[in-house]
């Protein structure tokens, strides 16, 4: 317990003597994390958006004009069994023409009222997780063989570009996640070593009265744990503060849980006990 | 049961950083309770002795044994516990930049895990005994020479350690506090510590239960 104790007191007087150091340290992890959870937020957000659109994809596939009526149940009951395909809902000459209507308005139908050239239709949509362009593809390719079906329509081109959008965020956030990461141990474990390098003297001394090296070098490392956790908390303070200011109206910033940013400061705490080992290598050897 | 020797060194090799041979065949053993005086010139090999001692050397051959374990190749977590039976003054112990007069000479009490209670009496009690107190809260770098060495003798004897290794006590000290510390280390001699003397001065005083050794040719006689 008194070692326990002492140990304490080394990383408060370590913070207390060198508060520059401290304070640099933490502003610099800050901005780092800073980077950090707006990608992760970007992610999300765009995650959440992609989401949202798809859950509105539908795909149109049309009857053949010479397809008997009486066979449409049985073309649902095959189309529905596709797997994938949650949705099914037939659109007859009649259902489309009112459609139509209802879009171009009635004046423009004038003289059709016994002639109707609307395709028959069924409109497909889809369980969650079939919801990519493949998954899609190989429905469509399934689909467009069944006897009584003449074209399919759906937003291929857009959905390919939603995807590759997507993984681009993804990409550049584990980019620069992964450098945030790195840099952010980095910069701790110098600063831990250029403070280390000042007292390397009062380390031997302490060596020769039998203090070891884990009881000299655990106020370090839990300094990195607790530079490493602020910065964290701090940022998340900051981010979630400048949430409450702005808002968007074409989409919701998707922020992460209160677990998960919980979750991250105590991550942000091991990178900063890994940087404290790092920066106490020669120490510890 | 009769007690096992504090320091027991034999047949003891030594290379020197210059690759001379420093000691040839060195025996040393120091009784419970008695001290050495080692006298020696400048490079006889007075400080690879405190090394070998403190384990921070080891010898080319031979067999080092403190308080009646064999000590030569330690590691880690023996090696420390050796070193927190032996106070050390001079030479390779000095005191600890980053620290107050106060922590400095508590610290071994920290090592030892003490009590907050018991570890402020005894530092009380060092602090008056050596005439710190008003130094207590200083750092090492506003003290003068004669102040760090008696910082050194508190620190040596606040965890009543049972080897003192002193090199050179008189290094820098004016006469009244060589007088001082003379007094001290016969006083604590009398209650039967142990202590190891390294002195450059051929005419080194005499403390009671003391035996007198000189370097010569890389062996003790």
């Amino acid at each position: 317990m008194t070692k326990l104790i002492f140990m304490f007191k080394e990383l408060l007087r370590n913070l207390y003597r060198n508060p520059g150091t401290a304070f640099v340290s933490i502003l610099s992890l800050t901005l780092l994390f800073l980077l950090f959870e707006l990608f992760w937020i970007a992610a999300e957000t765009s995650d959440r958006f992609y989401s949202d659109l798809l859950s509105n994809f539908q795909m149109h596939v049309y009857v053949s004009e010479t397809f008997p009526d009486k066979e449409i149940d049985s073309l649902t009951e095959k189309i529905i069994s596709v797997a994938g395909v949650s949705e099914v809902s037939y659109v007859s000459r009649e259902s489309a023409r009112i459609e139509l209507a209802g879009i171009v308005g009635t004046d423009l139908l004038v003289g059709y009222d016994d002639i109707n050239p609307l395709p028959r239709s069924f409109v497909i949509a889809f369980d969650k997780m079939y919801l990519h362009s493949s998954s899609i593809a190989d429905i469509e390719s399934t689909i467009i063989k069944l006897k009584g079906i003449s074209k399919i329509d759906y937003s291929r081109q857009w959905l390919e570009k939603a995807e590759t959008t997507r993984k681009i965020i993804l990409n550049i956030g584990m980019i620069l996640g992964g450098l945030t990461l790195f840099t952010t141990v980095v910069s701790s474990a110098n600063n831990i070593r250029l403070m280390t390098r000042t007292r390397a003297h009062g380390f031997w001394q302490m060596r020769l009265l039998g203090a070891g090296r884990i009881f000299i070098a655990l106020p370090f490392i839990m300094e990195g744990f607790l530079i490493g956790f602020l910065s964290a908390a701090l940022s998340w303070l900051v981010i979630t503060y400048g949430q409450s200011k702005i808002s968007f109206t074409q989409f919701e910033l998707v922020l992460p849980t209160l677990k998960e940013m919980g979750l991250f400061c105590l991550a942000a705490g091991g990178l900063g006990i890994m940087s404290g080992l790092l920066g106490l290598r020669k120490l510890l050897k | 049961m009769s007690q096992p020797p504090i320091v027991e060194m034999n047949n003891v090799f030594l290379k020197s950083d210059r690759n001379t041979q420093l000691f040839k065949n060195l025996n040393f053993r120091l009784n419970a309770g008695r001290s050495a005086v080692i006298t020696g010139p400048a490079g006889s090999g007075k400080s690879s002795l405190v090394e070998l001692l403190i384990g921070s050397r080891r010898p080319e051959s031979g067999v080092i044994e403190l308080f009646g374990e064999k000590f030569g190749g330690l590691g880690g977590m023996r090696l420390n516990g050796f070193r927190r039976k032996i106070g050390g003054v001079g030479g390779l112990f000095e005191l600890i930049p980053n620290y107050t007069v106060a922590e400095n000479i508590a610290f071994p009490l920290i090592l030892t895990g003490a009590r907050r209670k018991s570890r402020k009496e005894s530092l009380l009690k060092m602090l008056s005994e050596f005439s710190l107190i008003k130094q207590a809260g200083v750092y090492p770098r506003r003290l003068t020479r004669v102040e760090r060495t008696l910082v050194q003798f508190a620190r040596a004897t606040i965890a009543n350690q049972p080897l003192m290794i002193i090199d050179e006590p008189s290094a820098g000290l004016d006469s009244g506090t060589y007088v001082r510390i003379h007094e001290f280390l016969v006083k604590a001699s009398y209650s039967g510590r142990s202590m190891i003397i390294l002195t450059s001065e051929q005419n080194a005083e005499i403390l009671p239960n003391s035996d007198n050794y000189q370097i010569k040719s890389g062996e003790l006689v």
